[in-house]
């Protein structure tokens, strides 16, 4: 008689590798083969992360068809299954899996095109967070400006592709053939900027350094060193965009190196 | 933590009525039309981030009781429960301070991975003592009472030495959680294993059933010539599942009754009218328990 543990072991490798010997040794057919029973199981496992993948690629999903989809999804869930039941979290590896699958090759951009579809299913996910309240900020000293550091609304993602995969993916999800095929490859890269606002979740260009400014300052880099990253723009007015748009929802100044020191050695 | 008032609490219990299970497909006609349903139930785990889900759920819930309904915390995984996952559960217990949650006698996780079903416990001594540990884990960590639905199954292992029936009713004894009585998964696992479904309601203690589950499922002619039946929430409830209902009510009294479907979703009118019939029925069994203790 297996231990529950040993039992639920050869159930995943039934499910996951197909390999029934142990688990249909352990299962009684009454008329219906083991396997079969075990089938039943399979089919709803892999059924409900297909659609789950589905659900959060459905550029990807018109792009190459149900058919293909559904042999790719397959192919990645048996290499990477979800390790919780909060599926909303599940799938992040499939743009990098498309990346590898030979199938694929032939859409070169398939994989950029997911890339963002995942920046867009985390933030439609995303926790609700309060933006920041404009007026802490304004309390801060001129003097500090430099040392303020971001922490970026949990929405928000940006993300750099070598094709233009935010005209590609809204081309696709509105099914507009004249947008398609309206569509230059070679208008890229494209450095993208995703976030969920009260309307909906919203794509949209930077240009390089604004990109990179903006990119430091989410990666919680003090803004004295962003701005460094951000020659031949204006600073003040891509900081208040994002301001306004709600992207930041707290900040903290760094303390300077020698205070910081002098603290450490206190403790 | 949150602090509500006595008749928060009142408004937000789950009255022994018809609800149907929300679905995102029906977010907005439950939000404009406030449609004549007595409660709803939704998916735990669709609500465990923000954006539109929550805030059509947080506008919904001012209006109509809710119950939440788990399909991933895995009480019957040898391993442990997934202590993650029941902090995500005790954040949307805590949002929506509902007035039922459940989750499943089954099992889903296996070295640290989800395998996405309720798949079936062998009904045996040892998976006894490891639901009883997650009901009780569960229950003290989000400091309230449970219920665990029977699950429907397709496959019976030869070790297993408790019939579900008796399994379920110890739990519920052991732990001091509720039941969910899933009539349709009684009928299906039922007719799958060839159990008497008139058995399994006769062994379930009344006083711990919390609520009841009906959905739809469909039968599968299998080249052997036996049937199967798959509990797939993709159709009306069955005439049979009604009539082992209305047995469940005669013997439980009447309990909060909810109308799932999960696939190929139609419109909320149908859901209504299932969750009509069921509200019918409930009638009569108030009527008839009214007219017993006159």
């Amino acid at each position: 008689m297996p231990a529950l543990h040993e039992l639920q072991r050869a159930v995943y490798r039934s499910l996951v590798a197909r390999d029934d010997d142990d688990a249909t040794a352990y299962i009684r057919a009454d008329g219906v083969a083991a396997a079969e029973r075990l089938s039943i199981y399979r089919n709803t496992l892999y059924g409900t992360l297909i659609n789950t993948l589905r659900l959060s690629y459905p550029a990807v999903h018109r792009l190459v068809g149900p058919e293909f989809f559904e042999a790719a999804a397959q192919k990645f869930i048996e290499g990477e299954l979800p390790h919780g039941a909060y599926l909303d979290n599940y799938g992040a590896g499939f743009p990098d899996f498309l990346a590898r699958f030979s199938p694929a090759a032939s859409v070169p951009y398939l994989p950029d095109v997911a890339r963002l579809e995942w920046a867009v299913s985390r933030g439609l996910h995303a926790p609700d967070a309060t933006p920041l309240d404009l007026a802490a900020l304004g309390a801060v000293g001129e003097g500090d400006h430099g040392r303020v550091r971001f922490v970026p609304h949990p929405s928000v993602s940006l993300l750099q592709a070598s094709y233009p995969v935010d005209a590609i993916w809204r081309a696709v999800l509105e099914q507009d053939d004249a947008a398609l095929g309206a569509i230059d490859l070679g208008d890229a890269p494209v450095w993208l900027l995703i976030q969920r606002l009260p309307t909906g979740i919203d794509v949209r260009r930077l240009s390089e350094p604004a990109w990179r400014c903006t990119s430091a300052l989410c990666a919680g880099r003090p803004l004295e060193e962003a701005v460094e990253l951000a020659s031949g723009i204006d600073v003040s007015a891509l900081l208040a965009e994002h301001l306004t748009a709600g992207r930041f929802i707290a900040f903290n100044i760094t303390e300077p190196i020698a205070a910081a020191q002098a603290l450490a050695s206190v403790r | 933590m949150t602090v509500r008032s006595a008749e928060w609490m009142k408004r937000n219990s789950i009255p022994a009525q018809a609800g149907i299970g929300l679905r995102f497909q029906h977010h907005q006609a439950v939000a404009e039309a406030r449609p004549d349903v007595a409660w709803l139930e939704v998916h735990t785990e669709n609500y465990m981030g923000g954006g539109s889900p929550l805030a059509y759920l947080d506008a919904i819930r001012r209006d109509y009781p809710i119950a939440l309904h788990g399909v991933g915390l895995s009480l019957g995984s040898a391993e442990g429960l997934d202590l993650g996952h029941l902090e995500r559960i005790r954040q949307v217990v805590e949002h929506f301070g509902p007035g039922l949650v459940s989750e499943h006698l089954s099992w889903s996780v296996v070295g640290g991975v989800y395998l996405a079903d309720l798949l079936p416990l062998p009904m045996t001594e040892e998976a006894l003592t490891v639901v009883c540990r997650h009901v009780e884990q569960t229950q003290a960590y989000l400091k309230r009472q449970i219920l665990i639905e029977n699950p429907s199954s397709y496959l019976q292992y030869r070790h297993a030495t408790i019939p579900e029936w008796e399994f379920i009713a110890a739990v519920a004894a052991r732990t001091g959680c509720g039941i969910l009585c899933d009539v349709n998964n009684i009928y299906v696992s039922s007719s799958n294993h060839g159990w008497d479904p008139s058995v399994y309601l006769a062994a379930l203690p009344a006083d711990a059933i919390g609520e009841i589950h009906l959905a739809g499922h469909t039968v599968r002619q299998l080249e052997t010539g036996h049937t199967l039946r798959i509990d797939d929430h993709s159709a009306r409830v069955a005439a049979e599942v009604w009539m082992l209902y209305e047995e469940a009510l005669a013997r439980f009294g009447a309990r909060p009754t909810l109308i799932e479907w999960d696939n190929n979703i139609p419109p909320l009118a149908v859901l209504l009218d299932e969750a009509a019939h069921a509200a019918a029925l409930l009638q009569t069994t108030k009527r008839a328990d009214r007219a017993r203790a006159a």
